[in-house]
C-alpha cells in the first residue's frame, strides 16, 4: 500500500543513557550498512556527545575510540573531596556550582569538537538542554557546537551548569530524556527513537544512593510520559530501538563498550524489516 | 496481515494476524470503526498473532478504545505477545488498556 502523505525525512533522537548511549554507534553501524539515510539528530544529555560525533561524520571507530577516552573515572575530579567538603558546610553551593572539577571533561569532549559550529556539521544537529533557571527544554542548534553539547550533558550537582549567553543550562534529561517532540517540530518524518532508563539500585546504603534511586524514578517515568505523548503526537512512525542489557551499567564501564554497541546493533537490527518496509511503501 | 470477526457470546471478537503499524494501521481502525458505526462498542482484540506494533499501532488502539469508551463501551485486548507487551509498557499504554491472558477471561470481564 502506497503511502504518499508520509515524508521519509528520517530523524534519529539519542536520548540521555550516560555510558548506554554507546550503542547508538551500534545503531547507526546499522543504519549506514541498510543503506539507511538520515537527514537530521537530536541529540539529548549523553546521547548529544554521540549526536554530534554521527553529525560529524565521524566514522564509527573513531566515535567508539573517543567513547573509551572520554567516560573514565578521571572526568570525576574532586568529586569525592567536595561532597565531604559541601557534608561539612566548607564547601559553599549555588546555582553554577559542580561537586566535579570539569577541566578533564571539558578537555576530553573540545579535543573532537574543537571549535566547530553546529553549520560545520554534514547533516543537521539539534541539541536539547535544561534552562536552569525554569526547568524548561531549550534546544540548541547554532552556536559552537562544544557550548550545546556541554549544556546538555551538564548532569545536576555532578557537573557544573554551562553557561551560555548569560544563562545557566543543565543536563537535558531533566526537562525530556528522550526529545523525540524536538524532532517532531524541526520536521521529521520517520523518527528512529533510542532511549535508555536508568537501572534501579537493589539496595541503598546511603543518603547518594537514596538520591540516585529517586532520580532514577523521576527520569523513568518523565521518559514513559514523554514517549506516550510523542506516540500520540506524531503523524508518522517512531521506530523504537531497545537494547537490552544484561546487567546494570555504571557510568564508568568502558570495558564494556563493545558489548553495548553490539547491543545498540542487535536492537536495531530487529526493526530493520519495519523500516524498510515503510520505506519502500514511500517509493 | 488478517483480521477475521468471530462472534462469542453476542461479543465481537477480532482476531488480527500480522503486524500493526503504519502501513495497516488504518485498514484496522476502519474496521473497528465499522463495528462501532453498527453498534457493537463492547470489543475484544486478539493479539496472538500480532507479533510487531509501531507507534502508529498504538494511536490505532487508542483511538479504538477512545471511540468505545466514549460509547459506554471499551476495545480490551487478549494475550498480547512479548514484544508488543513490551512497548505497550514503554509507553504505559497498559496502564490505560485492560489486557487479558485469554478470550474467556476478556469475555467474562464484560459480565
Amino acid at each position: 500500500m502506497a503511502n504518499n502523505s508520509l515524508k521519509k525525512n528520517i530523524t534519529l533522537v539519542i536520548g540521555s543513557g550516560a555510558i548506554k548511549c554507546a550503542a547508538s554507534i551500534g545503531m547507526w553501524q546499522t543504519l549506514v550498512e541498510e543503506n539507511i539515510e538520515v537527514d537530521m539528530i537530536v541529540g539529548c544529555s549523553a546521547g548529544s556527545v554521540y549526536g554530534a560525533g554521527i553529525a560529524m561524520g565521524m566514522s564509527v571507530n573513531e566515535i567508539k575510540m573517543w567513547s573509551e577516552r572520554t567516560w573514565t573515572t578521571e572526568i570525576m575530579q574532586d568529586y569525592l573531596m567536595n561532597l565531604k567538603a559541601s557534608r561539612d558546610g566548607k564547601l559553599k553551593f549555588s546555582e553554577a556550582s559542580g561537586l566535579v572539577d570539569d577541566s578533564i571533561l571539558n578537555a576530553r569532549i573540545k579535543m573532537i569538537l574543537e571549535d566547530r559550529t553546529f553549520n560545520d556539521l554534514k547533516k543537521k544537529f539539534i541539541v536539547a538542554a535544561t534552562d536552569m533557571s525554569n526547568g524548561e527544554k531549550v534546544v540548541i542548534s547554532e552556536g559552537k557546537l562544544f557550548d550545546a553539547v556541554r549544556a546538555s550533558i551538564a548532569l545536576p550537582l555532578i557537573f557544573p551548569p554551562w553557561q551560555i549567553n548569560g544563562k545557566l543550562y543543565v543536563d537535558g534529561a531533566a526537562s525530556d530524556p528522550l526529545p523525540i517532540d524536538t524532532a517532531i517540530q524541526n520536521g521529521a518524518g520517520i523518527i528512529i527513537a533510542m532511549g535508555f532508563s536508568i537501572d534501579y539500585k537493589k539496595k541503598m546504603k546511603s543518603l547518594t544512593a537514596v538520591q540516585e534511586q529517586m532520580t532514577a524514578i523521576y527520569i523513568n517515568n518523565i521518559l514513559k510520559a514523554s514517549y506516550a505523548f510523542n506516540n500520540l503526537a506524531h503523524h508518522s512512525e517512531i521506530f523504537a530501538i531497545v537494547p537490552e542489557f544484561n546487567e546494570p551499567l555504571s557510568m564508568f564501564d568502558v570495558d564494556k563498550i563493545p558489548g553495548i554497541i553490539e547491543q545498540g546493533a542487535a536492537a536495531t537490527r530487529k526493526q530493520i524489516p519495519h523500516i524498510k518496509r515503510l520505506l519502500s511503501s514511500m517509493d | 496481515m488478517e483480521i477475521r470477526d468471530n462472534l462469542t457470546n453476542n461479543l465481537v471478537v477480532i482476531k488480527i494476524t500480522g503486524d500493526v503499524d503504519a502501513l495497516t494501521a488504518p485498514e484496522i481502525t476502519g474496521h473497528i470503526r465499522k463495528h462501532i458505526e453498527k453498534g457493537n462498542v463492547n470489543l475484544i482484540t486478539d493479539f496472538t498473532e500480532v507479533l510487531y506494533t509501531s507507534s502508529a499501532g498504538l494511536r490505532m488502539l487508542l483511538t479504538a478504545v477512545k471511540e468505545t469508551r466514549v460509547r459506554n463501551g471499551d476495545m480490551r485486548l487478549v494475550n498480547v505477545q512479548p514484544d508488543v507487551s513490551k512497548v505497550l509498557s514503554l509507553t504505559g499504554f497498559n496502564n490505560i488498556l485492560k489486557i487479558f491472558p485469554d478470550v474467556d477471561s476478556a469475555i467474562k470481564s464484560y459480565e
